[in-house]
């Protein structure tokens, strides 16, 4: 048998197929009932008994069949039924005419027959499908991680296409990762091909990536605020047609998958942001109870010294000299605590800076006055321009910036010399530089002495705690600025540092009636 | 001694603290009673009828705010809050509630006395009408003639610095926040506007202070509010 026939013959099998073979049987059928009816039944209601066979295949079978049911009928109605029987003649012509309408009958109802239940099929599986997809939505909508996620997708594609899935998530430097509950592993092509559908958004296709023989489509994730990953679907090569039959399909269960991650995604963030707000409620409450249970004996210390010096009447000299070091000392230990605090604070980053525009000489005046006994005498000498405008800063911090950067400066100084403390505009910023007459900083250790815990020389004879500028450091970077140390030509130490100067508000002009009586 | 000194009631839990500061007050010639919470002391204000009270905001049971505002329903008495650094609001609250003054944990002996008696002070010729001359460094202030000389020559003063000025003496030895004398000054609408203010102190400072940087009067309490000083 030479080849053409051979596949012409199995055209025919698949033509004479099982639904093809029954509706021909259908029609041999109902000839068979007819025939012993023929005597008693008008050729017109035979004709009906082959219209219903008619109908009765296209319901079952589908249109094909009944077609073929509708001329295999006219021809057995006209062989055996019609006169003269067993034969395709006519005896009358008026019977053409009721071959012709029983054909174009049964073929009409064949089709809308057929239609109809093709619809009805339709219909059936979408529903099935709404309901899986509607399955699949729940479990997405139950899942508590990317694991679950991925799961109910896979499981789902499987089932209902037959393809394997495959999910690519960005961590947190944006690179594109299988979620750890995934076994399959990723390859480099698969990764980069997932980048660029992460990158752009758009659906792509992809022959053998996830194996060989497989056709792959790969979805974005998209969330509503951002991309969520790469989907990658993977079928036989076979039924790749069925990739493309059920995009849209593919694509809600795409955007439900992203849903849901960024459902987890949004648990995450809500979840560690309690956890912020609880470990900072800790934080804050041990730094209130140190610093309370620090103060309440240094007070107690501060105040029985104070007693003490004051009482009358005086202690003899030596003894009064102890007492009043050991004021002093309490004294130098409460700011040490207090810096340390506050570096505590300023540490944690999460110091609410209470800014307000005011002007610098006031925080100066009240730094010298806090400061007092600190200064250890020397004068400070504040030099201001008489047109240095308002500056926005919280006048606390920056009232502990002065009174360290003082008491630094009256520490380092020999004698009784004054410091200096004053201020220049340079470009958008203010520059306040506060100098002693000191042996200066060690030229190698400017920058180092504003971190934490360092002290200018390692063996230094005046007693201090480093923390003192590193603070200073941590309030005007606060504030948007910066600070620096160095030794003036002229000698001396300055450490000088810089705020912006800001919009300062409008001050609306006094109306001034004159002088007062 | 036929009349005794003023009583002076210390609230405060920490009772070496109440130790010296009890020292302290006797020997200026106060009678000191102790509470050791808020509750009980707000108990004693009522018994004992103090004339001044210390109060710590660190108590345990502590609402230093409650304290002084169910005081202050039934009583005029000076305030004097003691507290730690860095809780500015909460002087600041206890302030706006009606407290007086307040001094920061460590404190000197001798600033603890001088604020007790300036309050007493106050206290005493807080119902009368004081004296319209008032002389404060090189400067005097006259109120009934609405005059104000420094070195005997007058100083020209604007209405509003002398408005101020008149509030911050009114208040002499009181800490007034800035929300206070915003509102008595400029009146309810400008309490958000403290650069106002801080401007017109800084015009103060010019005109009546020997070093207006390093007032000795017209004091700032940082982040608080200000304090006038004789």
């Amino acid at each position: 048998m030479s080849a053409p026939a051979a596949t012409s013959v199995s055209v025919m099998f698949r033509v004479l197929s099982k639904p093809y073979l029954l509706a021909l049987a259908a029609s041999g059928l109902t000839a068979l009932l007819a025939t012993p009816l023929r005597d008693r039944l008008d050729l017109a209601n035979t004709a009906m008994l082959f219209l219903l066979a008619v109908v009765l295949v296209a319901v079952q079978l589908g249109r094909g069949p009944s077609i073929l049911a509708a001329f295999c009928s006219v021809a057995l109605f006209d062989f055996f039924f019609v006169p003269p029987r067993l034969s395709f003649a006519v005896n009358n012509v008026q019977y053409l005419v009721t071959f012709a309408v029983m054909l174009v009958v049964a073929l009409i109802i064949s089709h809308l027959t057929s239609g109809l239940a093709r619809q009805a099929h339709a219909a059936e599986t979408r529903e099935l499908q709404t309901r899986t997809l509607y399955e699949l939505a729940k479990a997405l909508a139950g899942a508590l991680s990317q694991g679950q996620v991925l799961e109910a997708g896979a499981s789902f594609l499987r089932e209902n296409l037959q393809a394997d899935t495959l999910l690519l998530l960005p961590d947190a430097q944006e690179i594109l990762h299988a979620p750890d509950a995934q076994t399959q592993q990723t390859t480099p092509e698969m990764e980069h091909a997932a980048r660029q559908v992460f990158d752009s958004g758009d659906i792509s296709v992809a022959d053998n990536l996830a194996a060989v023989d497989e056709c792959s489509l790969l979805l974005p994730l998209k969330g509503s605020t951002r991309m969520r990953g790469v989907l990658i679907v993977s079928v036989n090569h076979e039924v790749k047609d069925r990739l493309q039959l059920q995009r849209a399909l593919l694509l809600t269960v795409a955007s439900l998958m992203a849903i849901a991650i960024e459902r987890l995604h949004f648990v995450e963030v809500a979840q560690n942001s309690e956890l912020q707000i609880a470990s900072e409620r800790l934080r804050t409450s041990i730094l209130s109870a140190l610093s309370h249970d620090v103060r309440t004996p240094l007070t107690v210390m501060y105040g029985l010294a104070d007693t003490l010096a004051l009482s009358k009447p005086a202690l003899p000299s030596s003894a009064l000299e102890t007492v009043i070091t050991i004021r002093e000392q309490a004294l130098r230990l409460n700011n040490m605590v207090s810096n340390l605090l506050d570096m505590a604070r300023m540490q944690a980053g999460h110091v609410r800076l209470r800014k307000e525009w005011q002007p610098l000489e006031e925080v100066i005046g009240a730094s010298i006055k806090l400061l007092g006994t600190g200064l250890q005498g020397h004068a400070v000498k504040v030099a201001l321009p008489a047109d240095l405008p308002l500056l926005e800063f919280d006048a606390v911090l920056m009232e502990r910036v002065f009174c360290n950067l003082l008491e630094n400066a009256a520490k380092y100084s020999p004698g009784v010399a004054d410091i200096q403390v004053h201020a220049q505009t340079s470009g958008a910023m203010i520059d306040i530089t506060i100098c002693n007459a000191g042996d200066g900083f060690p030229p190698d250790k400017l920058k180092q002495i504003f971190d934490l815990f360092e002290r200018g020389s390692v063996e230094s004879p005046v007693p201090g705690f480093g923390v003192g500028l590193a603070i200073c450091r941590a309030i005007v970077e606060a504030h948007g600025g910066g600070i620096r140390a160095f030794n003036p030509d002229t000698g001396g130490s300055c450490v000088s540092f810089l705020l912006p100067r800001g919009t300062p508000p409008q001050i609306e002009h006094e109306y001034d009636p004159g002088e007062l009586p | 001694m036929s009349i005794p000194g003023p009583l002076v009631l210390v609230v405060e839990d920490e009772m070496q603290i109440r130790r010296f500061v009890r020292a302290a007050l006797e020997g200026e010639g106060c009678r000191v009673a102790e509470a050791e919470t808020m509750a009980q002391g707000l108990l004693d204000a009522g018994t004992r009828k103090p004339d001044l009270i210390i109060l710590d905001l660190g108590l345990p049971d502590g609402d230093g705010v409650r304290f002084v505002h169910e005081l202050r329903s039934w009583a005029n008495l000076p305030v004097l809050v003691l507290s730690a650094r860095s809780t500015e609001s909460d002087k600041i609250g206890v302030l706006d509630a009606g407290a007086d003054d307040y001094l920061t944990k460590p404190f000197a002996v001798g600033e603890l006395l001088a604020r007790v008696r300036a309050l007493l002070r106050r206290g005493k010729t807080g119902s009368e009408a004081g004296s319209p001359l008032i002389h404060f460094g090189e400067v005097e202030v006259d109120l009934s003639r609405r005059q104000v000389l420094r070195l005997g020559k007058p100083v020209h003063l604007t209405p509003i610095e002398y408005r101020l000025l008149v509030a911050m003496l009114a208040n002499s030895g009181k800490v007034m926040t800035q929300r206070h004398l915003l509102r008595e000054v400029w009146g309810p609408s400008f309490v958000e506007s403290n650069h106002y203010l801080r401007i017109y102190v800084g015009h103060l400072r010019q005109k009546l202070e020997q070093d207006p940087t390093q007032p000795r009067h017209l004091l700032t309490e940082t982040g608080v509010g200000y304090r006038f000083q004789i």
